[in-house]
């Protein structure tokens, strides 16, 4: 099947002005109608895809932290500001208007806090996200935290949530958005490697490396149980392998090495920062204003 | 005579002023505390300093990766070379190809810490071509890729008019993305615009090149026509808009691509050329095995996978 | 401001036409058009099936709208005017999918958006939609997305059985046999084994008289 030619140019003498007009009108006509029906589409499909998106946001939060039906999150959205070289924090509860904002300087200052609202207008403020944090909090104590992180992967952007218990050690990390290769670097968004995070300290976090020695056989058939059993449980059952397994470096998927250390120092840069962003921001976040 | 002498003293009078007001104003501008600073992995920074620096404990020193700029790495170690460069020791690991800032306290001094310009563009140049090469590895542009490479001399000529209409068509969609799209809000037009924008292109040079040159038109004019329904002709622009990238980099993908769809486009017809005069099974003539081919090739380019001459 | 003065015979019906978009014109296997999607996306059935149902709602969308205005379209900017209309179906398609499916979007997501560019949808709106009546278009719409959907799911099947050892998902396998057909490199390799044995078929059906592949010359578009 041949390709049809394109319609060619209009040439320029010896045609009558008003059939050029004619045809220039009738494709602006189509131009506008269609920049309608998108903009139509564009509004009926935005407000649904925000909502969506914080649905499917709050059901990883809640499955990574293993959140009871009464439990509350706090989100704190961080911004920097580079004209001013300060850093924002906005904290408020999940749903809510208003909240608490925060300033520091780079240097780890205070500078300000002030009840702020929290609709949108981020970008004309010359404010750059940093990512989110979420404390979920049930009943009186702290049930962990999740914090939204990114990195480059091989081929593009890859964005995840690691979650945290009170005690800053690792209970899992997912991986929400990637480009990678199906059965390679996405390899890395599977149960099985993410669960390679479970289960290390804060100390291990900061230290996190990549080998690409092979996984042992033990260790990988007990990291496919996690996804099935409690935590307890599979703490009971393969503690001794986690002893043995989260003081060594994270298994590269193979064929995939990039996409591995991508997720990997991204994880381990996430928590350095978490750590020193919360020690500066969770005192003034516990008080009453 | 004395005349010519009093004009050449005069000449040299002043440009003897000249020279001493640019001499006391350059001693009178402070050079910059750091002339300049590199990093070194695993945990080093070398440093070259234009003015000496008193205090070298660890906590004159601040590095911040310039994603975190408020998360300060820590300096475990201050040393001085033989060659008058200090050499920083950090507890954390770095990679010369991110941004950093290294700041001292006293005297006041910043400077940021990146990879040249020049090697950045070319990584994505390189990354288009060969790593992440349009065709082989993202199988893109395989619609008009087939047509095109039966014969050298057409492969060659689809390549050339690809590229030159590749470049003008990314940085018009990116200019319009970017002072247009972006601000209004209008990001969902995006589509519409891109495949406009070629469609426009595609008609433009087709008119010009009829006037300007009939000889480069009856030439490369075919190839014009098919590069509207090119796929990478729309992928480049869409790339770049969801990569919020600058013009720098839009044109190096842009150069990238091209040159990658015309390498592409080179290797395949040499083969080609040679699979016609062989001797094919009668289900595998034609597109099969040009398939065929085209999977060896990419086999083959999977081999820049992880390419880095800047590390 | 008539579209083209030569009469046309009457369209063929419909289950002809169906029947013709899924094998005899089969647009990936036969006529070898928008083959960028069909390695690209088909490294498992569930990628392939949604970008075929996103073509098969643009083609019939595009068609349908173009038998619908085709006497008021002028032959010189028709090309321009039809690629309006593909773009702003497939911008709706788009949104309508990152917003409804978010996790099956963020697969396919770059080449839904470049279904713009697809030669399928355009040269079908040349050739049929805007010469024939809407019914029949609407079922020759019907018909090429058909079959490219088939063609995609075909392969996905293919690639994800050998590459994955499973299918949509489910494992059929206990390990990979071959994790090379998952690779764009074997993702060439089975389109060129399917339409080989499509061809083989092919001629087998019609009594081995040596037909061309469709596509043998030139896949340009």
């Amino acid at each position: 099947m041949n390709r049809p030619t394109a319609a060619p140019a209009p040439r320029g003498e010896g045609r009558p002005l008003g059939e050029i007009l004619r045809i220039a009108g009738s494709v602006t006509l189509y131009c506008a109608l269609g920049g309608a029906i998108l903009g139509a589409t564009y509004v009926a499909t935005n407000r649904y895809q925000e909502v969506a998106r914080a649905a499917s946001e709050h059901r990883s939060i809640a499955q990574l932290l293993r959140l009871g039906p009464d439990a509350s999150v706090v989100e704190i959205r961080q911004y920097l500001d580079p004209a001013r070289d300060q850093v924002v924090y906005r904290a408020a509860p999940r749903g809510a208007e208003t909240g608490t904002e925060l300033t520091f300087a780079l240097s780890g200052q205070l500078l300000g806090r002030a009840r702020a609202g929290l609709r949108g207008g981020e970008a004309e403020e010359g404010l750059k996200p940093l990512g989110r944090i979420f404390v979920a909090m049930q009943g009186d104590s702290t049930a962990g935290f999740v914090i939204e992180g990114e990195t480059r992967g091989y081929k593009n952007v890859v964005r995840f949530f690691v979650a945290l218990d009170a005690a800053f050690d690792i209970l899992g990390v997912r991986v929400i958005e990637h480009e990678e290769d199906p059965g390679l670097g996405a390899e890395i968004a599977t149960p099985w490697f993410q669960g390679q995070y479970f289960g290390r300290t804060a100390e291990g976090a900061s230290t996190l490396d990549v080998t690409k020695d092979p996984m042992p056989e033990d260790w990988r058939a007990a990291l496919l149980e996690l996804q099935r059993l409690p935590p307890a449980q599979w703490r009971s059952r393969y503690g001794g392998l986690l002893e043995r397994e989260s003081v060594q470096p994270v298994y590269a998927v193979t064929g995939a090495t990039i996409s591995s250390r991508a997720l990997t120092m991204g994880v381990r840069s996430t928590v350095n920062r978490f750590r020193y962003r919360w020690s500066l921001v969770s005192p003034l976040l516990g008080e009453k204003p | 005579m004395a005349r010519r002498m009093r004009a050449r003293a005069a000449a040299g009078a002043l440009a003897a002023a000249v020279a001493a007001l640019w001499a006391g104003g350059a001693a009178a501008a402070a050079a910059p505390v750091i002339e300049n600073a590199r990093m070194l992995a695993p945990h080093h920074v070398l440093v070259q300093l234009g003015q000496p620096v008193a205090d070298l404990s660890p906590g004159n020193f601040r590095v911040t990766e310039a994603l975190a700029p408020d998360v300060a790495m820590e300096v475990t170690e201050v040393t001085v070379r033989p060659d008058g460069k200090l050499w920083l020791t950090l507890a954390q690991t770095v990679s010369p190809q991110n941004h950093y800032r290294l700041e001292i306290h006293r005297p006041r001094a910043v400077r940021e810490v990146k990879p040249a310009a020049w090697a950045l563009l070319l990584s994505v140049v390189l990354s288009a071509s060969l790593i992440n090469n349009f065709v082989f590895t993202r199988y893109l542009g395989l619609c008009v890729f087939f047509g095109v490479s039966k014969r050298q001399d057409t492969s060659i000529g689809m390549g050339i008019t690809f590229t030159v209409v590749m470049v003008a068509s990314a940085m018009l969609s990116w200019a319009i993305y970017t002072y247009v799209l972006s601000p209004l809000d209008l990001r969902f037009l995006q589509v519409l615009v891109f495949i406009g924008i070629v469609a426009f292109l595609v008609q433009l040079v087709d008119t010009v090149l009829k006037k300007l040159n009939r000889l480069l038109h009856q030439k490369f004019g075919i190839y014009l026509m098919l590069i509207t329904t090119n796929c990478i002709i729309l992928a480049v622009p869409l790339l770049n808009a969801s990569a919020n990238a600058g013009p720098w980099e839009a044109l190096a993908l842009a150069v990238g691509s091209g040159a990658g769809f015309a390498i592409a486009l080179f290797l395949m017809s040499c083969a080609r050329e040679k699979a016609e005069l062989a001797r094919v099974p009668k289900s595998f003539e034609g597109l099969p095995i040009a398939f065929a081919l085209t999977g060896l090739f990419a086999l083959a380019f999977m081999g820049f996978a992880g390419l880095n001459p800047f590390r | 401001m008539s579209t083209a003065a030569v009469p046309r015979p009457p369209a063929p019906g419909a289950g002809r036409l169906l029947l013709n978009g899924i094998f005899a014109e089969n647009p990936v296997f036969r006529l070898a058009l928008s083959l960028c999607p069909a390695v690209a996306v088909t490294t498992t059935v569930m990628n392939g099936l949604i970008l075929g149902v996103a073509v098969l709602v643009v083609q019939v969308l595009s068609s349908v709208s173009v038998a619908l205005v085709r006497r008021s379209i002028h032959p010189r900017v028709r090309i321009p005017v039809y690629t309006i209309i593909i773009a702003v179906w497939v911008s709706c398609i788009d949104m309508v999918l990152a917003a409804f499916f978010p996790a099956l979007y963020a697969q396919v997501g770059l080449y839904v958006k470049l279904i713009v560019a697809f030669a399928i949808i355009i040269s079908r709106l040349e050739l049929f939609a805007s010469k024939q009546p809407l019914v029949p278009t609407f079922f020759d719409g019907l018909g090429m997305g058909l079959g490219f959907l088939f063609a995609l799911v075909v392969i996905g099947a293919f690639r994800e059985l050998l590459g994955g050892g499973a299918i949509a998902g489910h494992a059929l396998l206990p390990h990979k046999p071959l994790l090379f057909f998952i690779l764009p490199a074997g993702g060439f390799f089975s389109i060129a084994l399917l339409m080989a044995f499509f061809n083989l078929v092919e001629r087998r059906l019609s009594g081995g008289a040596a037909r061309r592949p469709g596509g043998g010359g030139g896949a340009h578009g």
